[in-house]
């Protein structure tokens, strides 16, 4: 639930308060629904969704109207309009009729799946003929589904290349699943953010430092422990020392956590000297001692990426030493690897990608937004007098703003590829559409187990070969 | 394994846990598990960690291509942060109890600092012993300078100084919010006093249509409120609640809006019957100004044939207090905005201002909401002012590029150690990585002042005790769990206003 001070009439945009008197008279239905639209120059062709769930239970469930908050709403509104528009007998009727809970059906796609672009994801609409105003009151807040879309869809993107290297390099996948750690909870926007996002990473893999994440999966997706994390030092831990001290502080690192893996941030003054001269010299000894469940992970932090990567664990093989795997590509002993805070384009020099960890920070939960895989939530049918019409934008100065018509469905054709029907011809037993959320209940939970399952990685993934359905 | 007892634990845990150490937000706690590990690694015998936060200057820039250089931030939001997260008694030994526990699963292993917090909630009643100095908020500061420090107070919590990095560092948020929104009202300030004289309405020139296109309902309260220090005009609700519950205006709100309609209270009515639509909703709305979206299907026969002909009439009666704005949401954003006021132009025949520029009649106006970024709209206004059109015909939203399209590093925001105290001796710490002089970091304790040419600057290494350059601009905010100076947003406002000069220079 939301904090007992947020009040639902106030998260809205502005202008949607004065949208129930333009509706056309007698309209008693307003059915809209949600699509990452279709577009020829678009990078990611596929989707994955997520992150309903958590927006149902935390904003849209059960008695969010009170009188309360009826009266906030209209003293504000009064004030931000300089008149008054708010529909106040409106929500109140909301109030007696329903006791404050929303006459709103969703119908979504299940969560984790993953659905090609220009697909409609979910449907909204009025259940009761009196609230035909309120399908579209609430667009604001459920269009904010474009960022849990988008980071589980990019994080997903990522485990592709990763999957596709590792399998190239090491001959199998494992420990795909802790190969990017989420860095990324101090450059988002707010701690709400970090939460989502956080979880939407876990989608496809279980390394953090997102820990808010963690608690969004516990709280909204039934997972006790989504993710996983290793000791690390930062910067002001090895500075702390002064700089000639800085083989005194890798030291400490190691003697702290002498079993698991400990990360440590190798650039503060020169990560090409500290990787030959103290980890590959001076502590040479404590390094190879470590056992493969408690590497040294090495973290470089600045410079080009991929340059700096491939230099630092040329060093490193000189000073350690590297073996060929099955598949024929340098390894560095067990005991080391390095962890790499961006730039994911391996380098083809031979190199394993068992080697290197990755972690990403505002790419993976900030550097996006809703035109990334533009995310759009449009009107395609309204009933006035009992009859129904189909309707959309289709703006002469944009083709690719068109909207869709009707009411719609989602279904596998008979070649096996999904695609969206339109104008109220489906079949409801092909729609793959469910009904999550009628009258202020929620009708259909999932849980991270079951979310992770729906969009298993594998290498080579094509879009349908999706098992579960 | 998920088995029902095990699921009922940690639910359990999880009720109580939400209201875990730094964040009283009903979602639980917010720290990331590296920094749960980072007090076994200072040096022994530490006794202060101080740190610092800053925009970092960029003097060697790889993106050339970047258009806009953001040479002054301005500092907003360190206030919401405060109340929020650090204010008060924020551990209790419930919330230490299931920190470990959470933290034991998370690492595999026992890391978690218990006797570091139990001393705290001890000792201070959990009220966190740090000090924070910060420039007051609504300052316009250059890049590279200091902008807030933050020491521990107690030498048993040393480490207590970057545990609390993470929540400061999203400052970056609203910080970069302000100083983007402020950077468009600079450019907007420049040709509305070009092609008209004054700057009436400037604070309406750019409306946040962001509130969709943010990643929560948090961000959204907070980038909306950021941009609010610089205008008036908003549609993203949840900012006005974040001003009145953190920083408090004199004024009853902050931010104002007028109806507006969206494609689907067009679209509704049907394709062949747009112009209905069109002539319903203006009428819905006779007294105040009114904005309708245009381009459903083909924005420039709306404004030629129905806003033309059709409605002329509705529209010429209305007053300069109540206009039509005109709203194209689709194509070219200046290829649009200009054939759009060309047509209206035609139909409404327009006066010369006193600046010789073309003004539509008081009764019409546009709107340009579509693709708006700081870019964008410098190409906008710039074309409109070589079409002679005066920058009083049009505003502006902006949802994305105000609120969501920016990152930590447009502004290169960063929290660095620059001072400890080992052994009872204080020593100046920095980094300074050799692939990269620009991530170098400043040294030792820190301080900001004015020169006697009014310029900035940073002293390092606690140069400012020697009173050369007078007071430290950096006052305390927050000492030991409490809030001890707070702005409100009027000041706030005050202190991130366009100066004179700087309109000045705009025009020179």
């Amino acid at each position: 639930m939301a904090a007992p001070d947020f009040n639902f009439l106030l998260a809205t945009d502005s202008y949607k308060i004065t949208h129930y008197k333009q509706y056309p008279p007698n309209v008693n239905r307003v059915y809209s629904y949600f699509e990452c639209r279709r577009r020829k120059d678009a990078q990611f062709n596929e989707v994955v969704f997520f992150g309903l769930q958590y927006l149902l239970k935390k904003y849209l469930t059960g008695p969010v109207i009170t009188e309360e908050k009826i009266q906030e709403a209209k003293v504000f509104y009064q004030l931000h309009f300089k008149q008054a528009v708010f529909d106040e007998e409106g929500w109140r009727q909301v109030l007696e009729k329903h006791d404050g809970r929303l006459p709103i059906r969703i119908k979504a796609v299940p969560e984790g799946k993953i659905i090609p672009r220009g697909n409609v994801l979910f449907t909204v609409e009025n259940t009761d003929p009196d609230f035909f105003w309120l399908t579209n009151y609430i667009e604001t807040m459920l269009v904010q589904m474009w960022y849990p879309i988008t980071v589980a869809t990019i994080s997903r993107e990522f485990k592709k290349i990763l999957a596709k290297h590792l399998k190239a390099t090491s001959g199998s996948l494992e420990g795909l699943d802790f190969k990017l750690h989420d860095f990324g909870y101090r450059g988002v926007s707010s701690q709400e953010s970090a939460a989502l996002g956080g979880a939407a990473h876990l989608v496809n893999f279980c390394s953090t430092d997102t820990v808010a994440g963690l608690l969004m999966a516990q709280r909204y997706y039934s997972c006790p422990m989504a993710g996983f994390s290793i000791p690390a030092a930062e910067h002001s831990t090895i500075i702390s020392w002064g700089r000639s001290r800085e083989k005194e502080a890798f030291e400490r690192l190691l003697d702290q956590f002498p079993s698991g893996p400990v990360s440590v941030v190798s650039d503060s003054y020169d990560i090409f000297k500290a990787c030959k001269y103290i980890w590959g010299d001076k502590l040479k000894e404590r390094v190879m001692e470590r056992s493969e469940d408690s590497a040294l992970v090495i973290r470089p932090d600045s410079g080009d990426p991929a340059e700096t990567l491939i230099e630092v664990i040329k060093i490193l093989e000189e000073c350690f030493g590297s073996s060929l795997n099955s598949v024929g590509y340098k390894v560095l002993p067990s005991y080391l690897r390095i962890i790499q805070g961006d730039g994911i384009d391996l380098n083809d020099e031979g190199w394993s990608a068992e080697n290197v960890f990755f972690g990403c920070g505002s790419a993976l939960l900030q550097k996006l937004n809703r035109d990334t895989l533009h995310c759009a939530f449009k009107c395609s049918y309204v009933e006035s007098n009992g009859k129904g019409m189909d309707v959309y934008k289709q703006p002469v100065t944009d083709p690719s703003k068109g909207s869709k018509r009707g009411r719609l469905s989602l279904r596998r054709n008979s070649d096996g590829f999904i695609e969206t029907v339109e104008r109220g011809v489906g079949k409801p037993e092909e729609d793959l559409l469910v009904t999550v959320f009628e009258n202020g209940t929620i009708l259909q939970e999932y849980s991270l187990d079951d979310i992770r399952k729906n969009c298993i990685c594998t290498h080579g993934l094509v879009p349908h070969e999706n098992e579960s359905d | 394994m998920c088995s029902s007892q095990l699921f009922a634990r940690v639910f359990f845990f999880f009720f109580f846990f939400s209201q875990l150490v730094l964040c009283v937000t009903e979602d639980g706690w917010t720290l990331g598990p590296g920094l749960v590990t980072h007090y076994k690694q200072y040096p022994p015998n530490t006794s202060k960690v101080y740190s610092y936060f800053e925009c970092r200057e960029k003097k060697t820039d790889s993106t050339k291509t970047r258009k806009v250089k953001y040479n002054k931030t301005v500092f907003y939001g360190l206030q919401y942060i405060l109340q929020k997260y650090l204010t008060g008694k924020v551990i209790t030994p419930q919330k230490i109890q299931e920190a470990k526990e959470v933290y034991r699963e998370h690492f595999q292993d026992d890391v978690f600092n218990e006797k570091g917090w139990n001393y705290i909630l001890e000792k201070y009643n959990g009220h966190l012993p740090i000090e924070i100095k910060a420039v007051p908020e609504g300052s316009v500061i250059p890049r590279g300078n200091v902008l807030f420090t933050v020491e521990s107070t107690d030498p048993e919590c040393y480490w207590l100084t970057n545990w609390v990095e993470t929540i400061l560092v999203q400052i970056w948020y609203p910080i970069t919010v302000a100083t983007n929104s402020r950077e468009q009202k600079k450019i907007l300030a420049k040709y509305l006093m070009e092609t008209s004289g004054n700057l009436e309405g400037l604070e309406y020139k750019l409306h946040d249509f962001g509130y969709r296109g943010v990643s929560s309902q948090e961000t959204a309260g907070i980038g909306a409120s950021a941009h609010l220090v610089n205008f008036k005009g908003t549609d993203t609700v949840a900012g006005i609640g974040v001003i009145k519950k953190y920083y408090g205006t004199k004024d009853p709100v902050p931010g104002f809006s007028v109806p507006a309609a969206e494609h689907s209270t067009i679209t509704a009515w049907g394709k062949d019957h747009e112009k209905d639509a069109f002539e319903h909703i203006i009428k819905q709305f006779p007294s105040v100004p009114v904005s309708i979206v245009s381009d459903s299907y083909d924005i420039y026969n709306a404004c030629e044939k129905i806003w033309g002909e059709d409605l002329r009439g509705l529209i010429e009666a209305r007053s300069a207090d109540a206009p039509l704005v005109v709203r194209p949401d689709s194509g070219n954003p200046l290829d649009t905005v200009l054939k759009v006021l060309e047509i209206l132009g035609k139909k409404f025949t327009p006066q010369e201002n006193s600046k010789g520029y073309k003004v539509l009649p008081p009764y019409i106006r546009v709107i340009q909401g579509d693709g708006v970024d700081i870019n964008t709209l410098q190409e906008i206004v710039e074309g409109m002012k070589e079409h002679r059109w005066s920058i009083e015909n049009i505003s502006f939203g902006s949802g994305g590029a105000l609120l969501q399209k920016l990152t930590r590093d447009l502004l290169n925001c960063s929290f660095k150690c620059s001072y400890v105290v080992t052994n009872g001796l204080g020593v100046n710490v920095f980094k300074d990585p050799v692939a990269d002089p620009n991530k170098r970091s400043k040294k030792g304790r820190l301080s900001l002042h004015r020169t006697q040419s009014g310029d900035f600057v940073t002293l390092e290494e606690g140069k400012g005790d020697l009173e050369e350059y007078g007071q430290d601009l950096l006052h305390t905010v927050f000492q030991n769990g409490k809030i001890v100076k707070m702005y409100t947003f009027d000041e706030v406002r005050d202190n991130a206003r366009l100066k004179e000069f700087e309109v000045e220079e705009l025009l020179h």
